[in-house]
């Protein structure tokens, strides 16, 4: 009976790896405990002991009742367990639209992995499309080697210079060229006054955030791969930077980009890119982005480079006031903009000419040439 | 049956404490205990988070530290530090008093070390909650040292060699996520995602803390408060926020809102918008409406 419920347990936990949830040997093993204190025949208590130790972040918080639930529960059993919220309802679980057996479900039952799941669940969350397009991108030129490799050497190279940025503001550094007196006096207390042990300063280094919102509507459609590779290249190569496809939704992609293998980053971009080439608004991603993401990635050493055409389909003046409200977060306000690069062009679009008295750059960067200029001015901005 | 008796009855204390908690924060914060894990708490600005550490330790009936992090917060500020002044001190009054040589040991001896909140919380004879506010503001590093600390609960003073705690106190973290704390952290921790509270719960908090509101005034306060969040405001109110307004409306004297008119009522929702943009927002129509619906 024991062996019986430990394999079960077991099994929970790694149908929660496979979810994305990241439980570890310990979690695993405490799950044994709490299962012991809380006793197995009380699925309410367990799910609520298991929920606080097997949850890390908050999707995962909103996700794990319904795997417990299908676990767990015998499927006509299902409906009766109370939601998180602590009595105040049931599960909402519209039998009609998602037989697949609610959020999770289709996890579970196909073994996709997490991105697998997003593509028909509506992970995304975000609304319906103006002009939906049903046609979904081909990633396969994401890692064609040439262009990948050129783009690299131009990113890597702008990954060094921004990892030598540095303040005004010093900090303690044992390969510092400035002696930090005040530090100094004071270790040389414990030798009785003798300043025996030096201590130095240097300029403290600074590390800017990229947040990343690529157009990929139909107008974009002759660029969009390239600044797409752009993306994951310097993905690569920096640790804090954050990408956003747009259309008329906004789609988080950083952790399908970097994902180390890249035809499984073909897969889970193509799963994610639903929509792709069809219309834009601008201004109701950026207000996406504004509501959603803003508060937990814009800070005051933020750089938000929006790449777009600046053809606009959204409500006149929601542009310009989102616009507003973003740059008022980001410390730099970069757009990039392929069609510039084109002779006589004019920002006239209505996006461009919204966004433009908001932006502390705005350039091209179409190609290679034009990148390796734009990524030297946005140092000079940064 | 005995865990849904010890549940319950940790719900009833925090009630009593001033704290209303759902139960499977009550759940959470027992296990706390028994696998002896930190806490993590997040959510938006003004649900509580803070809270639940207070309510916990006035029902542990234990102390409470608070080391609140903020961006470039060092060990020094957060752990120990020598107490300089003193010592520099101590050393004069040897070479006055011409004594032949000032002991090290005694120069770092407990006497003349400051304990910040970290090292506080290791020396307690009972188990203290230690919350630590808003560890996303302070930077990785910090995270990395707090990740060796909360999983010895030891720590090595150079001087004077390796402090272990006499109890393990009970840990709270929170995170507004202004960063993504790492996945080292979060998985040491368990985890609790605290939401903007129901319409049942907020109720039910406004009457504990302000329990000289009536029955009819509380109710149209807390759904005037639930409305609000239903708006595309830029910062929406807390919990905090409506205890504030409620306490604002009691000290106008205003009965009920209906009574009071939206002339009133603006002149108090300084308490509840927080930037100029859903002030304007917020116009004498919209919160004539509001009004409405909420009576």
């Amino acid at each position: 009976m024991e062996t019986i419920l430990t394999a079960k347990i077991t099994g929970f936990v790694a149908i929660l790896r496979e979810n994305g949830f990241a439980v570890g040997i310990d979690e695993a093993g405490d799950t044994m405990r709490v299962a012991e204190q809380l006793g197995v025949l009380k699925p309410k208590l367990l799910r609520d002991g298991w929920r606080g130790l097997l949850c890390a972040r908050v999707d995962e918080w909103h996700r794990f009742d319904d795997l417990f639930d299908s676990y767990w529960q015998k499927p006509n059993r299902q409906k009766l367990v109370e939601t998180r919220t602590g009595g105040a309802g049931q599960i909402e679980r519209d039998t009609a639209n998602e037989a697949a057996g609610g959020k999770a479900g289709p996890v579970l039952q196909t073994g996709m992995d997490e991105a697998g799941a997003s593509g028909d669940d509506r992970a995304t969350k975000e609304g319906a499309s103006a002009a939906p397009s049903m046609e979904t991108a081909d990633f396969s030129s994401l890692t064609q080697p040439e262009q990948t490799r050129a783009i690299e050497a131009v990113i890597r190279r702008f990954a060094r210079r921004l990892q030598r940025l540095k303040t005004r503001r010093e900090t303690a550094d044992k390969v510092g060229r400035r002696l930090d007196l005040r530090r100094t006096l004071r270790r040389s207390v414990g030798a009785g006054g003798a300043p025996a042990r030096l201590s130095y300063i240097a300029p403290r280094r600074v590390r800017p955030r990229l947040v990343l919102l690529l157009d990929v509507s139909r107008s974009m459609s002759l660029y969009s791969f390239f600044y797409l590779r752009v993306a994951r290249a310097l993905a690569a190569e920096l640790s804090d930077i954050h990408v956003f496809l747009y259309h008329t939704h906004l789609t988080p992609i950083s952790e399908a980009l970097t994902d180390p293998d890249p035809w499984r980053a073909q897969e889970r971009l193509a799963i994610l890119s639903a929509g792709w080439a069809g219309g834009t608004r601008i201004g109701d991603c950026i207000a996406a982005f504004n509501r959603q993401h803003a508060g937990r990635l814009v800070h005051g050493r933020t750089a938000v480079i929006i790449v777009s055409d600046g053809y606009d389909t959204g409500e006149a003046g929601m542009l310009e006031r989102e616009m507003t409200s973003l740059a008022r977060r980001a410390k730099r306000l970069i757009w990039l903009n392929p069609l510039k690069a084109q002779p006589g062009y004019a920002p006239t679009a209505r996006g461009m000419a919204e966004a433009l008295p908001h932006l502390d750059l705005f350039a091209a960067g179409h190609d290679l040439a034009s990148l390796d200029t734009t990524f030297s001015a946005i140092m000079d901005v940064l | 049956m005995d865990q849904r008796n010890a549940t319950a009855g940790l719900q009833t204390q925090l009630a009593q404490a001033g704290y209303v908690a759902e139960r499977n924060l009550t759940v959470t914060m027992l296990l706390m205990e028994s696998i002896s894990r930190p806490l993590l708490i997040e959510g938006d600005p003004g649900t509580g988070k803070t809270e639940v550490a207070k309510a916990l330790a006035k029902v542990r009936n234990t102390k409470l530290i608070r080391l609140q992090c903020y961006e470039g917060l060092d060990t020094y500020n957060a752990l120990y530090e020598w107490n300089y002044q003193r010592q520099l001190l101590a050393i004069k009054r040897a070479e006055s008093s011409g004594a032949a040589a000032l002991d090290d040991n005694e120069l770092f001896s407990a006497k003349y070390l400051l304990k910040r909140p970290l090292l506080e919380a290791l020396t307690q004879p009972i188990s203290p909650v230690l919350l630590i506010d808003e560890i996303d503001r302070a930077d990785a590093a910090f995270e990395a040292f707090l990740l060796e600390l909360l999983s010895d609960y030891q720590v090595s003073i150079p001087e004077m060699g390796t402090i272990t705690a006499q109890t393990i106190p009970f840990v709270v973290l929170t995170s507004n996520g202004t960063r993504d704390l790492s996945d080292a952290l979060r998985r040491r921790c368990l985890y609790h995602f605290l939401d903007y509270p129901s319409f049942e719960k907020e109720l039910a908090i406004v009457q504990t803390r302000l329990p000289s509101l009536s029955r009819k005034l509380a109710g149209q306060i807390v759904e005037f408060a639930q409305s609000l969040r239903r708006f595309d405001l830029k910062k929406k109110p807390g919990i905090a926020e409506t205890l504030d307004w409620a306490a604002a409306l009691l000290g106008m004297g205003i009965s009920t809102l209906d009574d009071a008119g939206a002339e009133q009522i603006v002149d108090s929702l300084a308490t509840l918008l927080k930037t100029r943009e859903d002030v304007l927002a917020m116009d004498h129509t919209t919160i004539s409406r509001l009004v409405a619906a909420a009576g």
